[in-house]
C-alpha cells in the first residue's frame, strides 16, 4: 500500500488552514499550494486505485475504533474511482483558475482557493466515509463551502443564488440529520456497513421514512427535481470554473451519497423504480426548460440537471449494466460539462447579461474556444465518434435488457430537445453574424490548456473506449455486491 | 411502565416537533430573509432537541468515564448523540453566519428584506 | 492493419489533415482533398472482397467489418460519385470561405457512407450513420446565417430516424443479445408478433427520413438547396442512397418471411408513390432550380421506395438499378446548377435565360441528365422505370403503376422547365459576359452523363453485380436470371426490343445536337429582339420575351387543393406547441427562493404520503 485514505481529507483540509498563514509570508503561495496538494492527492489516488483493483478495498480505521464504533473510510473500486475522477477535475479548476482573470489579486485568490480547497475536502469526504453521520458533516462542508464560492463574485446576483442554495441546502439538512437520528434509534449504530447488515430488522415504516428522508435530504445535491430550483441559479451566478466544479464534483459526489444509501444501506426494491421515475422526471422538466433559456450558462445549467437525471434513471435500472451505464454517464458527465461550463463561459466573457444570442459570430475571433465548445455540445448531445456516445448506448442497453421500452423512446425523444438546444447555441457560434457590442476574450493560457485537455478526453474515449470501461466495470462490480462490502468493512481490526 | 418517563419523553419529543414546526413555519412563511435565517435556526435547535431526547435515559448518568463509575457504564445517557448534536450545532453556528452575511450582501444590492422581491434569477 | 482499417484511417486523418493544411497553402490542400477521397476509392476497389469480413471488439461490443455483394453496389455510388465530384468541388470552391470545413466535412462524410456499407454490426452501423448526419449537417448550415432554421430542421428529423433505429438496435440488442444483423436476421422469425412489427418500423423511419419518405421528407428540400452545390450531388445522390441501402436491407432480410402483398409491405409501397406525386407536383411549382431538383430527388427517391417495397426480385432490381441511375443523373443535375450558379451568381429560373451558347457542355451534361431523369429512351432512366412498370403490373399493382406513371409524366414538366429555363429562350444582355464553367467542374458533369447513356445502353453491366448482390442475400432467383424477367432485356443485359429503334432515334438525335452545336458555331444568325415581329409591336431591348414566370400556371391551378395542403406546416405548428408547453413547464423554477423551500417540504410531504405505493 503506498498511502492512506485519510490523506485524502486531511491534507487539503489542512491546506485550506495553511493557505492564509502562508499567504502572509509568500503571495504567490495561496496559488501554488493547492496545485501541489491536488497533484500529490491525484497521484496518490491513482496509486491506490491501482492497488484496489488488485488486492480488493482499503479500509481504514480513524482513531483507532474498530467499526462499527469508530469512523472507517472505505476506498474501494467505486468509491476510488470517483475520488480520482473528482481530484482530476479539481486539479483542472485549478488550472483553468490559476490566472484567471478576476482572480488576480492576492485577497479573492486566497479566499476563492481556500473554499475550493473546502469544497474538494468535502466532497472526497461523502465519498469515502463508510459512516453517515460523518457523511452528513462533509455535506455540510461542501454546503457552506459552495455557498460561499456561489457569492464569490460580489457584482452579480450572486448573493441571491447563494440565499435559495442556503435555505434549500439547510431544509434539507435537517431532514437528512432527521434520517441519520431514525436509524440510530432503531439500529444504535451510524456505521454503513453495520446498518446495512441489520436493516432488516428495521420496521418498514421506520425504514422507508429514514429513506425519503435520505433522498430529500441527498436530493439536493444531486440536483433531483423538485429539489434542484438552486441549480440554474448558482450555476449562472458562479464563476466559471467553480461551475463546472459544482456539476463535475459537488452532484457526484451527492449522487454517490444517494447511490450508498439505495443500492448499499436500504434493501427497499421500490427505490430503484423510484430512482428511475424521479430521474425521468427531472430529466424531463430540466430538458424542457434549457430550450427556452437565454442565458449561457443557465442553459448548461439545465442541461447538467437533466444529465444528472439521466444517471438516476440508469441507477435506477438495478443492474450491473445499469450501474456500468450510469458511472460511464457521470464520467461523461463530468469531463464533457466541465468543458462547456470552460469553453461557455469565455464565450460570454465579456457580455454583461451572458446572453446566448452574444456568442454570435465568436467562431472566427475565438476558433479553439469555439472549437471546443462545439465539440462539449457534439459530445454531450451523443454523437458519435465522442465519449458521449458511448454512455448513452450503455445506458440504452442496460435499459433495453430490463425491457423499459417506453422510458428509452421518452429519453430519446428528450434528447432530441437537447440536440435542439445545443445546435442552436453551435449555430450562433459559427454561422451567426457577430454582434457589434461583444469583444472577444482571449482565454489564458491556462484556461485553454485546461479545456484542451477535457477535449482531448473526450475524443480519445471516444475512438478508444475500452480505456475507462474496465475500470467502470470494476466499480459497478464493487458497487453492487452488497455483503462484501458489509463484510470487508466489518472483518477489519487493527 | 413509568408515567412519569412516559410524560417527560412525550414533552421532550413534543417540544422538539413544535419548535420544528414553528421553525418551518418562520421559514416558509415569512417574508423576512431575517426572519427566515431565524426560522432555519429554530428547526436546527429542534431537531437537537430530538436527537438529545433519545439518547436520554431516565437517572442516567453523564456519559464521563472517571474512575470507579466505570462499572455503571450501562447507564449513561447515550453519548454518541450528544457528540452528535454538538457537531450539528457547530454546523448550525457556521450556516447561520454565512447565511447572515448573505441577507447583508443580498440587502445592500437590492435594497430590501423581502425574500419575493428577490428573485431576479428566474425560469 | 486491415485494409478496411487503413481505408476508414485514411478518411479520417485525410479529412484533419486537408483541413489543417488549408491554413498552410491552397493547392496542398486541394490536392490533400482529391487523394483523400481517390486514394481509399482505389484502395477499396482493389483491395477489398466482397464477403470476407473482419471482426474486431470495441467496448465490449462485438463487431464485423466488410462488404456484401450488395453493399458493393452502393459502394460504387458512394465512392464513384465521390470522387468524381471531388474534382468538382475544388473548382465549385474556389476563392469561397470556410472551404477547409467544407473538405473535412465532405470527406468525413465519403467515408462515414462507406463505413455505413462496411458494417455488419448495428453498432458500428449506427457510429458511421450519425458521423454521416453530423457532417452533413454541416454542410447544410454551411451558407450560415439565414439557414439555422434548416439545419436545425433538418438534424431534427435526421436525430428523429437515427434514435428511431437506434431503439430498434438495442432492443433487438435485448432480444439476441448480439449486434450482428445476421444474428437479427437469423432470430427474427422466432420473435413475437408485437416486435414483427415494432423493429421493422422503427428502423423504417430511420430509414424514410434519410430518403426523405413522405410524411418525413419536409427537410429534404430546404437542406439539398441550401447546401453548396457540389455536396448535394453527394448528398442526393449517393447520402440519401444510405436510406434506401438501408430500406433494402430491412426490407429483404426482417420482413422476407413477410409475404409479398403483406400490408406492411403495401403501406410503405402506397407512401413511396404518394412522394412520388407530390414530390414531382411541388418540383413542378418551383422557380428556384435548387428547390425544383430537390423536391425531384424526393419524388424519385419515392420510385425507389415502392420499387423497394413491393420487394419482387424485379422491383428490387428495378429500385437498386434506379438509385444508381439517380446518382447519376441528379448528381449531374446539381452540378450543372452549381456551375451555373458560379458563373452567373444566381440559380433562379426568372433571371437566367438563354445560356445553351454560353455553356454549351453543361446543357449537353444537362440534356442527358433530363432524359434519363424523365425515363425517355434510350437512356437508363427509361430501363430503371420499364422495370419498374413491369414489376409492378406483374405483382397487380395497378393503381401505384397510374400513380407513378403520372408522376413520370408529370415530371416532363419541370424537365422542360429546368431545360428551357436556364438554357433556352433569350439571350439576355445581362449574361453576355458569361462563361462556359472551368473543365474540372465540365469534365465530372460529362463522364456521369455519359454514364446514363452506357446504363441505358447496356444495363447488364450493373444489373448482374446487383442479381449476385440480391442472391447473396438470400433472394432466390424465382424468376430465372435477371435478364429473363424483363422483357427489354437480352441475355447479355442490352435492352433489346427496342434497341434498334432507340440506336437509330440516339444517332439522329446525335446527330442533329452536333450538327446544330457545330453550326451554330460559325454561320447561325444570332436574333436580337428588334428583329421579332410581333403584329406591329416592336419589343423594346429590354423587355425579356422569355416566358418563364408563372410556367405551368393552368396546371398548378389544377393540383392547388393538394399543393396546398403542405405537411411542413402541421409540424411547424406541433414545434411551436411543444415550445409553449416547455415554456409554460419552466414556468416551476419561480425565481423565489421560499418557493423553492416549500417545494422540498411538499415533496417531502408526497413522499411520505405515497410511500406505502412508492416503496412498500
Amino acid at each position: 500500500m503506498v498511502g492512506s485514505p485519510v490523506l485524502f481529507i486531511a491534507i487539503p483540509l489542512l491546506a485550506a488552514f495553511i493557505i492564509p498563514l502562508l499567504g502572509m509570508i509568500w503571495k504567490e503561495s495561496v496559488r501554488i499550494l493547492p496545485g501541489l496538494v491536488l497533484v500529490y492527492l491525484l497521484t496518490l489516488s491513482i496509486n491506490l486505485l491501482g492497488y484496489v483493483l488488485d488486492n480488493g478495498p482499503i479500509i481504514e480505521i480513524i482513531a483507532g475504533w474498530t467499526p462499527p464504533w469508530g469512523i472507517n473510510l472505505v476506498f474501494s473500486a467505486f468509491s476510488g474511482f470517483l475520488v480520482t475522477l473528482m481530484l482530476f477535475l479539481g486539479l483542472l479548476v485549478w488550472i483553468y483558475s490559476y490566472r484567471f482573470k478576476r482572480n488576480v489579486d492576492f485577497e479573492p485568490a486566497k479566499k476563492y482557493f481556500i473554499l475550493l480547497m473546502m469544497l474538494i475536502t468535502g466532497s472526497v469526504g461523502i465519498v469515502l466515509t463508510g459512516d453517515i453521520f460523518n457523511q452528513f458533516v462533509f455535506i455540510e462542508i461542501v454546503g457552506i463551502s459552495a455557498y460561499a464560492l456561489t457569492a464569490f463574485y460580489t457584482g452579480r446576483d450572486s448573493a441571491e443564488a447563494s440565499f435559495k442554495y442556503l435555505i434549500m441546502g439547510s431544509l434539507s439538512a435537517g431532514f437528512l440529520l432527521l434520517a441519520i437520528v431514525i436509524l440510530y434509534s432503531q439500529l444504535g449504530t451510524l456505521n454503513m456497513a453495520d446498518i446495512a447488515r441489520n436493516i432488516h430488522t428495521v420496521k418498514p415504516v421506520y425504514k422507508i421514512t429514514a429513506l425519503i428522508f435520505f433522498i430529500v435530504g441527498l436530493g439536493i445535491e444531486a440536483e433531483m427535481f423538485p429539489l434542484n430550483g438552486w441549480a440554474p441559479d448558482v450555476y449562472s451566478q458562479a464563476p466559471g470554473p467553480v461551475g463546472a466544479a459544482f456539476a463535475g464534483i459537488v452532484v457526484k459526489s451527492g449522487v454517490y451519497a444517494i447511490i450508498r444509501i439505495v443500492y448499499t444501506i436500504f434493501d427497499i426494491e421500490g427505490a430503484f423504480d423510484f430512482l428511475v421515475i424521479i430521474g425521468l422526471i427531472t430529466l424531463l422538466f430540466a430538458e424542457t426548460a434549457a430550450i427556452k433559456q437565454i442565458r449561457m450558462k443557465r442553459m448548461l445549467a439545465y442541461s447538467s440537471i437533466g444529465q444528472m437525471g439521466l444517471v438516476l434513471v440508469a441507477f435506477g435500472i438495478g443492474t450491473e449494466a445499469g450501474v456500468f451505464a450510469a458511472l460511464f454517464l457521470m464520467f461523461n458527465h463530468a469531463i464533457i460539462k466541465s468543458l462547456l461550463f470552460y469553453a461557455g463561459s469565455y464565450l460570454v466573457f465579456n457580455s454583461k447579461e451572458k446572453y446566448i444570442n452574444d456568442v454570435s459570430g465568436l467562431g472566427k475571433s475565438m476558433p479553439i474556444t469555439s472549437f471546443l465548445f462545439a465539440l462539449g455540445a457534439f459530445a454531450i448531445v451523443g454523437l458519435p465518434p465522442f465519449a458521449g456516445f458511448w454512455s448513452k448506448l450503455y445506458f440504452l442497453i442496460a435499459a433495453a435488457d430490463s425491457g423499459m421500452i417506453m422510458i428509452i423512446a421518452l429519453i430519446l425523444i428528450v434528447s432530441i430537445v437537447e440536440i435542439v438546444y445545443y445546435f442552436r447555441v453551435v449555430n450562433k457560434i459559427y454561422f451567426s453574424k457577430k454582434e457589434a457590442h461583444v469583444v472577444p476574450q482571449r482565454p489564458t493560457f491556462n484556461a485553454l490548456f485546461s479545456m484542451i485537455v477535457l477535449g482531448l478526453i473526450v475524443i480519445i474515449i471516444g475512438f478508444f473506449p475500452d480505456l475507462i470501461t474496465g475500470i467502470l466495470h470494476d466499480a459497478s462490480r464493487d458497487l453492487m455486491d452488497k455483503t462484501d462490502y458489509i463484510n470487508n468493512v466489518l472483518s477489519i481490526t487493527h | 411502565m413509568d408515567n412519569s418517563l412516559q410524560y417527560l419523553e412525550i414533552g421532550f419529543y413534543g417540544s422538539a416537533i413544535i419548535l420544528i414546526l414553528v421553525g418551518l413555519y418562520g421559514a416558509l412563511m415569512k417574508k423576512s430573509l431575517i426572519k427566515i435565517v431565524i426560522g432555519l435556526s429554530i428547526i436546527d435547535a429542534g431537531l437537537h432537541l430530538l436527537m438529545i431526547s433519545i439518547g436520554y435515559i431516565k437517572n442516567g448518568t453523564a456519559p464521563i468515564f472517571s474512575g470507579e463509575d466505570f462499572v455503571v457504564a450501562g447507564n449513561m445517557v447515550d453519548p454518541v448523540v450528544q457528540a452528535l448534536v454538538l457537531t450539528a450545532i457547530v454546523i448550525g453556528f457556521g450556516v447561520t453566519a454565512v447565511a447572515l452575511s448573505l441577507v447583508i450582501r443580498l440587502y445592500r444590492h437590492h435594497g430590501t428584506l423581502k425574500i419575493d422581491e428577490i428573485k431576479n434569477l428566474k425560469w | 492493419m486491415e485494409m478496411i482499417h487503413l481505408i476508414l484511417i485514411i478518411f479520417l486523418g485525410g479529412a484533419v489533415l486537408t483541413y489543417f493544411a488549408g491554413k498552410v497553402n491552397d493547392i496542398l490542400r486541394d490536392a490533400l482533398f482529391i487523394l483523400s477521397i481517390l486514394v481509399p476509392a482505389i484502395l477499396f476497389f482493389t483491395n477489398v472482397n466482397p464477403e470476407s469480413y473482419i471482426d474486431l471488439s470495441i467496448a465490449g461490443f462485438n463487431m464485423k467489418w466488410g462488404i456484401t455483394h450488395f453493399g458493393w453496389i452502393f459502394s460504387l455510388i458512394v465512392l464513384g460519385l465521390g470522387v468524381i465530384v471531388s474534382f468538382y468541388a475544388v473548382s465549385f470552391m474556389k476563392g469561397r470561405d470556410k472551404v477547409g470545413s467544407f473538405y473535412f466535412n465532405f470527406i468525413l462524410s465519403i467515408g462515414a457512407m462507406l463505413g455505413i456499407l462496411l458494417s455488419q454490426d448495428f453498432v458500428s452501423f449506427f457510429i458511421f450513420w450519425e458521423i454521416m448526419t453530423w457532417s452533413s449537417y454541416l454542410m447544410v448550415v454551411y451558407n450560415g446565417n439565414q439557414v439555422q432554421k434548416i439545419g436545425i430542421k433538418y438534424f431534427v428529423f435526421s436525430a428523429v430516424g437515427a434514435y428511431a433505429m437506434l431503439m430498434a438496435i438495442v432492443i433487438t440488442h435485448s432480444i439476441t443479445g448480439s449486434f450482428l444483423i445476421t444474428d437479427l436476421i437469423a432470430v427474427f422469425p422466432q420473435l413475437s408478433n408485437q416486435m414483427h412489427i415494432l423493429i421493422p418500423i422503427l428502423f423504417l423511419i430511420g430509414f424514410g427520413v434519410k430518403s426523405a419518405m413522405m410524411p418525413l421528407h419536409v427537410w429534404a428540400p430546404g437542406a439539398y438547396s441550401n447546401t453548396p452545390m457540389a455536396y448535394t450531388s453527394v448528398f442526393s445522390g449517393a447520402l440519401s442512397k444510405m436510406g434506401v441501402y438501408g430500406m433494402v436491407l430491412i426490407m429483404i432480410t426482417l420482413i422476407s418471411h413477410i409475404p409479398e402483398g403483406h400490408w406492411f409491405r403495401e403501406v410503405i409501397a402506397w407512401m413511396g408513390a404518394f412522394t412520388a406525386v407530390l414530390g414531382t407536383l411541388w418540383a413542378v411549382a418551383q422557380d428556384d432550380a435548387k428547390k425544383l431538383l430537390a423536391y425531384s430527388s424526393v419524388a424519385q427517391l419515392g420510385y425507389i421506395i415502392t420499387g423497394v417495397a413491393i420487394g419482387t426480385e424485379l422491383a428490387m432490381l428495378s429500385a437498386l438499378f434506379l438509385s444508381i441511375l439517380h446518382a447519376l443523373f441528379k448528381g449531374t443535375l446539381f452540378m450543372a446548377v452549381g456551375a451555373i450558379e458560379k458563373q452567373t451568381g444566381t440559380s433562379n429560373f426568372t433571371e437566367v435565360s438563354g445560356l445553351i451558347r454560353k455553356m454549351p457542355w453543361t446543357f449537353l451534361a444537362s440534356l442527358m441528365a433530363i432524359i434519363a431523369l424523365a425515363g425517355i429512351p434510350p437512356l437508363g432512366g427509361f430501363v430503371g422505370k420499364w422495370m419498374l412498370y413491369e414489376s409492378l403490373i406483374n405483382s397487380n399493382h395497378y393503381i401505384l403503376v397510374i400513380m407513378i406513371f403520372f408522376s413520370s409524366t408529370a415530371a416532363f414538366l419541370y424537365c422542360y422547365k429546368f431545360l428551357f429555363g436556364f438554357f433556352l429562350g433569350q439571350e439576355e444582355k445581362e449574361w453576355a459576359h458569361v462563361k462556359e464553367a472551368p473543365a474540372l467542374m465540365v469534365v465530372p458533369m460529362i463522364i456521369l452523363a455519359a454514364g446514363t447513356f452506357i446504363l441505358g445502353a447496356y444495363p447488364g453491366l450493373i444489373l448482374s453485380p446487383i442479381d449476385a448482390g440480391m442472391q447473396a442475400i438470400g433472394f432466390e432467383a424465382t424468376q430465372g436470371h435477371y435478364w429473363e424477367m424483363s422483357v427489354i432485356l437480352n441475355q447479355w443485359g442490352d435492352q433489346v426490343v427496342l434497341q434498334p429503334i432507340v440506336y437509330a432515334i440516339f444517332a439522329i438525335f446525335l446527330f442533329f445536337f452536333l450538327f446544330l452545336f457545330f453550326k451554330s458555331r460559325k454561320n447561325t444568325r444570332y436574333v436580337t429582339t428588334k428583329d421579332i415581329s410581333s403584329s406591329g409591336e416592336v419589343p423594346l431591348e429590354h423587355e425579356n420575351l422569355t416566358f418563364s414566370q408563372n410556367f405551368f400556371q393552368p396546371f398548378l391551378r389544377a393540383v392547388e387543393p393538394v399543393m396546398r395542403r403542405q405537411i411542413d406546416k402541421y409540424y411547424n405548428e406541433f414545434g411551436r406547441g411543444l415550445e409553449a408547453i416547455f415554456d409554460f413547464g419552466r414556468r416551476i423554477y419561480t425565481g423565489n427562493g421560499q418557493t423553492y423551500a416549500i417545494y422540498v417540504i411538499i415533496f417531502v410531504i408526497i413522499l411520505l404520503f405515497f410511500k406505502n405505493n412508492l416503496f412498500g
